[in-house]
């Protein structure tokens, strides 16, 4: 059973900022990971702070994140340092992030994970182009369904806003007006709710209503994107002409918080062509495109990866040839990890499918 | 580019466990036992060993088909490389399919180092669905 | 390094007589090759593996500056060896080299001459795609600690250890129990000869204690193992005895005089009581008793007591004893851990537990057994002697809601007793059986003795054991009730007493044993041997032996046997003094490696560790198989195994297509 606390204060921003500075100042956590903005920019970066003073720029709540966090919260959580950390995260971070965990790429040990109920976020410039008509768009767009509409085309279809694993959930639907109801998703949890001392609330009961409508809109919106995709990559000449201006520039891998691999293998030689197979390669058929592992690199990476893409959309929105990537792979990613019936970032206990061959030797034909 | 059915002539690779298929086309081969001469035989030590990339390789260099030949469960000589593949298969067979390529172009068959007539059989069998199936979708476009 | 920048490939195809050219038209394909790029000479003969032949390859290595060879001719599985030496006399590095099977894959299975040489074109511009990419790998040398661990001080242990210190090398026994021995101390007689197991057992206890080459390690535990073969690290944790080795004479003053004389004696399976400080049998080896902490009044209780210190004339007693723990180098182990009696308990139809007179079958071992707790007397909790006795086969074993597999030595020893109770009690004696099982020497005879003897058998699992008794005269009696499948009838039988013959199950602990030394279990829980019918005695981990019931069950013969077994490819090991690598395994590049421990988690040979440090996947060049499981589970390619590279497979694949 969660613990229900409320916030409130002048706008959204300042609630969560209330209840999240104290966490340094009650000496809770030694340092706090959270998306804030700088003096250099409107954009939330995802900022570590040690200083309860310092905070005065996070903005959780904005509707935008450049990076998926899990990356950055993976470099601060790399190996436990005796320090207890609190990471602030979206929904798809905490997923991603319980995949890095499996992977070895960090630890949650000290951690605590705040999770922010995410309605979405929006492309940077999109963001930044109502940062600079409106000063507060967290409080504008936690408010107006209209700049709702502005997420992004990933976040529209993403059915999983509500943060799972998390210690606390912040969140805004259906609650009054600059309030925010931060809620224990575990002991650790529970004990820092009461240690913060914020008013005890109840769960407000028009939450409900209002997340079911969300969820019934995005699983709409899902369908109809996977339906749509998968009938344009369903044969290989189709998937070549969607990536056909895919420029090799690995943006949408670099993206990618699953994509862990300190160095990528396409940076390697094992996929660099020898000229003189090229050259046969293209007295045989006339032409060679360049680079060749263009379709190889995308196939290779869903290979590697789709039973752990966790939908957060970061590889379409830095490709610069604004191909779908994510509408690509999360269409694929469904359908293995259907297979698998592997849900990732679901349990940090799960083992990752491709290592789990436990089953009995002397069981099943192939197929 | 497309050939007729009659003229098709599939290029099919199969990559095979050393310990188990490989032997048994070699008991085929030393007991005459014939299959068309479509199949390109990948020597591998264990189907454990196999990367999903050599696959995705394969279609996309052009195979119309892939058939991976491994141990029996319980007799791999590297006590279960077998299932470590097996559970990558599945993966595999989702993402060909969604690409255009029929699942069924990818085959995983278990071929003990005895099975010289089951590996004629199934070498036979295989070249016939490829056949049926006709070209791959990769062939004839510049894919790699 | 030019020989490796430039590749200069001779491809030589062989006609092999009359099985490869008629069909294969050699010479074409030779033309062909010779034009492929950086195909130096391509050429055909008619044997390639006859002598001439290779002085072929090597004198184009040496005069036209070959080095990657490919021979296009039968099955690798045949000749690689051959060519590879060939190659390495020519002065290159054997893996410098490749085979296109064309006789096995392509003359001998192809109808169409036109197809077949087609085919065989295909497959040596395969292997000429694969060989530019080849390595020159190295094989290394180990060498070997020459002493052994053995596991476990049963009748496998002691006979392995026995056995590999009788071929001269140290041997240290680890044993957690206070005394070696195992289950067949407890017994009284063996099948199928009845020799009393005392009498053949306590000699060789002795021999494994004054064997110079043992070092016994009693009431200790493996507490942890690194290394790997030839070198394994093992640390054992010696518990507190709280009675000094070297001063105690084993007068048993202490066990006479100590005042706590009701904990429930483990050696006699709950039957009679033991005293706080004790050993748990006369002729326990070595014959030095241990305090039972939780039960001794100074060491449990925080007591005064001390009478054993007061008696013990030689001051042995030391209540300040701490674990001890000392690290050992061994070549290699020998698991010799044992098994467990399936407990009954949870089978309500039995009884057990509930009916004072239901025993399980190592129960009635100690009341039969001269040492045991009624001196040998087999009689009931009442005194009186049992007029029938029921002995109930299978009981855990044989059963899907169990254990599925057989116990293979219930039937023996279920027909041990009863021979054993007609000749000391002269009962009635029922055994229920599924089917009986004696396939072994001397055993169907033993079967035919004991049916001889007026043993009435019965065909059919036993339903139900009950105090409900269909007569009253039979009041205070057992029931048990089953069906006869010969004759499709219910039997009744009233009885006195009960004997539940139950199955086997690997030893407590073997788990942890089986996660130090990186052994893995069945599905039932025994380790694994590396092939269940070539390599019986060896485990997935190299330098690791199997011996007895730790990898199923095994009756004594079988136990000693396999135990030899164990010790002899153990000897073999040290004898041989030096581990070679295989050259193909697994390399992990540190700078690619992410540190996911994907292919950790893969490798069923435990040969791969993690540098915490470094935060990098390393192999162990003395573990690995080169199955290449990690290879591709590792996504940067940062594993891979060497000789069957990302380049060398897709180079194969790649010339194929194109």
């Amino acid at each position: 059973m969660s613990v229900y606390a409320m916030v409130k204060d002048t706008s959204v921003t300042e609630a969560v900022k209330a209840a999240l500075t104290k966490l340094i100042s009650q000496d809770l956590v030694d340092a706090v990971l959270v998306a804030a903005k700088s003096p250099y920019s409107a954009l939330p970066m995802p900022t570590l702070f040690a200083n309860a003073e310092a905070m005065d720029g996070i903005d959780p709540l904005a509707p935008a994140a450049p990076f998926n966090a899990a990356r950055q919260a993976a470099t601060v959580s790399r190996q436990a340092t005796g320090k207890r950390l609190a990471l602030v995260l979206r929904p798809c971070e905490i997923r991603a992030l319980i995949e890095l965990v499996k992977l070895n790429q960090c630890t949650l040990e000290n951690v605590v994970l705040i999770g922010i109920e995410c309605l979405g976020r929006m492309e940077n410039e999109v963001f930044l182009r109502h940062a600079a008509a409106q000063g507060d768009v967290t409080a504008e767009f936690l408010k107006n369904t209209s700049l709702q509409d502005d997420i992004t085309r990933t976040c529209k279809m993403c059915e999983q806003f509500e943060p799972a694993h998390a210690d606390i959930v912040m969140s805004t639907l259906g609650m009054a007006e600059n309030s925010v109801l931060f809620a224990s998703g575990s002991e650790t949890g529970e004990a820092l709710l009461k240690e913060l001392g914020l008013s005890p609330a109840e769960k407000p009961a028009e939450r409900e209503t209002v997340t079911k409508q969300l969820l019934e809109k995005r699983a709409a919106f899902k369908k109809e994107v996977f339906a749509e995709t998968s009938e344009k990559i369903n044969s290989i000449e189709k998937f070549e002409e969607m990536i056909g201006t895919c420029l090799n520039c690995y943006n949408c891998r670099q993206a990618c918080p699953v994509c862990y691999c300190k160095e990528c293998v396409f940076l390697t030689d094992v996929f660099s062509a020898r000229p003189e197979t090229l050259l046969r390669r293209a007295q045989k058929r006339g032409s060679v495109k360049l680079p060749t592992d263009t379709s190889m690199f995308h196939l290779t990476r869903l290979s590697h990866i789709a039973h752990a893409c966790v939908g957060c959309g970061q590889c379409s929105s830095v490709c610069p040839s604004n191909i779908p990537v994510a509408d690509i792979f999360t269409t694929v990613a469904a359908q293995v990890q259907a297979r698998y019936d592997y849900v990732p970032g679901r349990d940090v206990q799960e083992p990752i499918p491709y290592l789990m061959f436990e089953e009995k030797q002397k069981s099943g034909e192939p197929k | 580019m497309v050939k007729s059915m009659s003229d098709f002539q599939p290029k099919i690779i199969a990559l095979v466990c050393n310990w188990c298929t490989y032997t048994a086309a070699d008991l085929a081969g030393t007991s005459r036992l014939s299959y068309p001469a479509n199949i390109r035989m990948i020597r591998m030590m264990c189907t454990g060993m196999i990367d999903p990339k050599y696959i995705l390789k394969a279609f996309l260099d052009g195979a119309d088909g892939v058939f991976i030949g491994g141990c029996h469960p319980g007799d791999c000589h590297y006590i279960n490389g077998n299932l470590k593949f097996k559970k990558r298969m599945a993966g595999m067979e989702a993402i060909i399919k969604q690409f255009g390529f029929d699942e069924n172009r990818l085959r995983l068959r278990w071929i003990g180092a005895s099975e010289g007539p089951e590996f004629q059989h199934n070498m036979t069998d295989f070249i016939q669905t490829i056949q049926d199936m006709g070209p791959s979708p990769a062939q004839g476009i510049m894919v790699l | 390094m030019t020989t490796q920048n430039k590749p200069r490939i001779g491809v030589y195809i062989c006609h092999c007589g009359m099985n490869i050219a008629p069909k294969v038209d050699v010479e074409e394909v030779a033309r062909s090759i010779q034009t492929l790029d950086h195909v130096t000479v391509a050429r055909d003969y008619k044997f390639m593996c006859s002598n001439p032949g290779q002085d072929m390859i090597i004198n184009d290595i040496k005069e036209l500056g070959l080095n990657r060879v490919v021979v296009a001719s039968c099955s690798p599985r045949m000749h690689e060896k051959t060519f590879r030496n060939a190659v390495k006399t020519a002065g290159l590095n054997p893996y410098y080299f490749q085979m296109a099977n064309i006789r096995e894959q392509v003359s001998w299975v192809t109808k169409d001459s036109q197809e077949a040489t087609e085919k065989a074109k295909s497959l040596v511009a395969a292997a000429v795609g694969r060989v530019f990419f080849h390595q020159p790998l190295e094989t290394r040398e180990v060498s070997v600690t020459k002493s052994v661990l053995v596991i476990g001080g049963g009748i496998a242990g002691m006979q392995a250890a026995l056995t590999s210190a009788n071929a001269g090398y140290e041997v240290y026994l680890v044993e957690r129990e206070p005394s070696i021995g195992g289950h067949m101390a407890k017994f009284d007689k063996t099948f199928p000869t009845l020799d009393c197991a005392a009498c053949i057992m306590t000699p060789k206890m002795v021999d494994v204690l004054q064997h110079p080459g043992i070092t016994l390690y009693t009431w200790s535990e493996v507490h942890k193992v690194e290394g790997f073969i030839g070198n394994f690290e093992v640390t054992i944790k010696k518990n507190p005895r709280y009675v000094d080795e070297k001063k105690c004479t084993g007068c048993g003053t202490c066990m006479q005089k100590c005042p706590t004389k009701k904990v429930v004696s483990e050696f006699n399976e709950g039957l009679s009581f033991r005293t706080a400080i004790y050993t748990p049998f006369p002729q326990a080896v070595p014959n030095v008793p241990v305090i039972d902490a939780d039960h001794c009044r100074v060491l449990g209780q925080n007591k005064k007591c001390g009478v054993c210190v007061k008696f013990c004339e030689t001051k042995a007693i030391d209540f300040e004893q701490k674990p001890e723990f000392v690290t050992l180098t061994v070549g290699a182990i020998i698991t010799a851990t044992g098994f467990q009696a399936v407990n009954p308990s949870g089978m309500e139809q039995y009884g057990y537990g509930r009916f004072p007179e239901v025993y399980t079958s190592l129960e009635f071992e100690r009341l039969n057994n001269a040492t045991g707790p009624t001196s040998g007397k087999v009689v009931m909790k009442n005194g009186k002697v049992p007029e029938r006795v029921a002995i109930v086969h299978c009981v855990g074993s044989r059963d899907t809601r169990h254990k599925k597999y057989c116990s293979r030595v219930c039937c023996m020893y279920s027909m041990k007793f009863a021979h054993l109770l007609r000749e000391k009690t002269g009962a009635e004696v029922w055994e229920f059986y599924i089917d009986i099982r004696s396939p072994g020497k001397l055993y169907e005879e033993f079967y035919n003795r004991v049916q001889e003897e007026g043993v009435r058998f019965i065909r059919g699992r036993v339903a139900e054991i009950t105090d409900i008794v269909d007569d009253a005269t039979d009041e205070g009696r057992l029931t048990v009730i089953a069906e006869s499948t010969l004759t499709r009838r219910t039997v009744r039988v009233p009885v006195d007493m009960v004997v539940l013959s139950v199955g086997l199950e690997p030893a407590r602990g073997s788990e942890d044993i089986g996660r130090l030394l990186g052994v893995s279990r069945d599905g039932d829980g025994w380790f694994n041997e590396l092939h269940a019918k070539l390599a019986p005695v060896a485990t997935p981990i190299s330098g690791i032996f199997l011996a007895g019931c730790c990898q199923g069950p095994k009756d004594i013969p079988d136990t000693v046997a396999q135990s030899m077994g164990a010790a002899g490819e153990a000897i073999a090991l040290l004898a041989k003094g030096i581990v070679t690598t295989q050259a193909e395994i697994s390399r992990i590049d540190p700078d690619l490696c992410s540190g996911c421990k994907s292919c950790i988690e893969s490798c069923s040979y435990s040969a791969i560790r993690f540098d915490e440090a470094r935060k990098v996947a390393v192999v162990n060049e003395a573990l690995c198989m080169g199955c290449g499981s990690c290879a591709a589970a590792c996504p940067s390619s940062a594993a891979g195994v060497k000789h069957f590279t990302d380049q060398q497979v897709m180079g194969e694949i790649e010339s194929i297509l194109l």
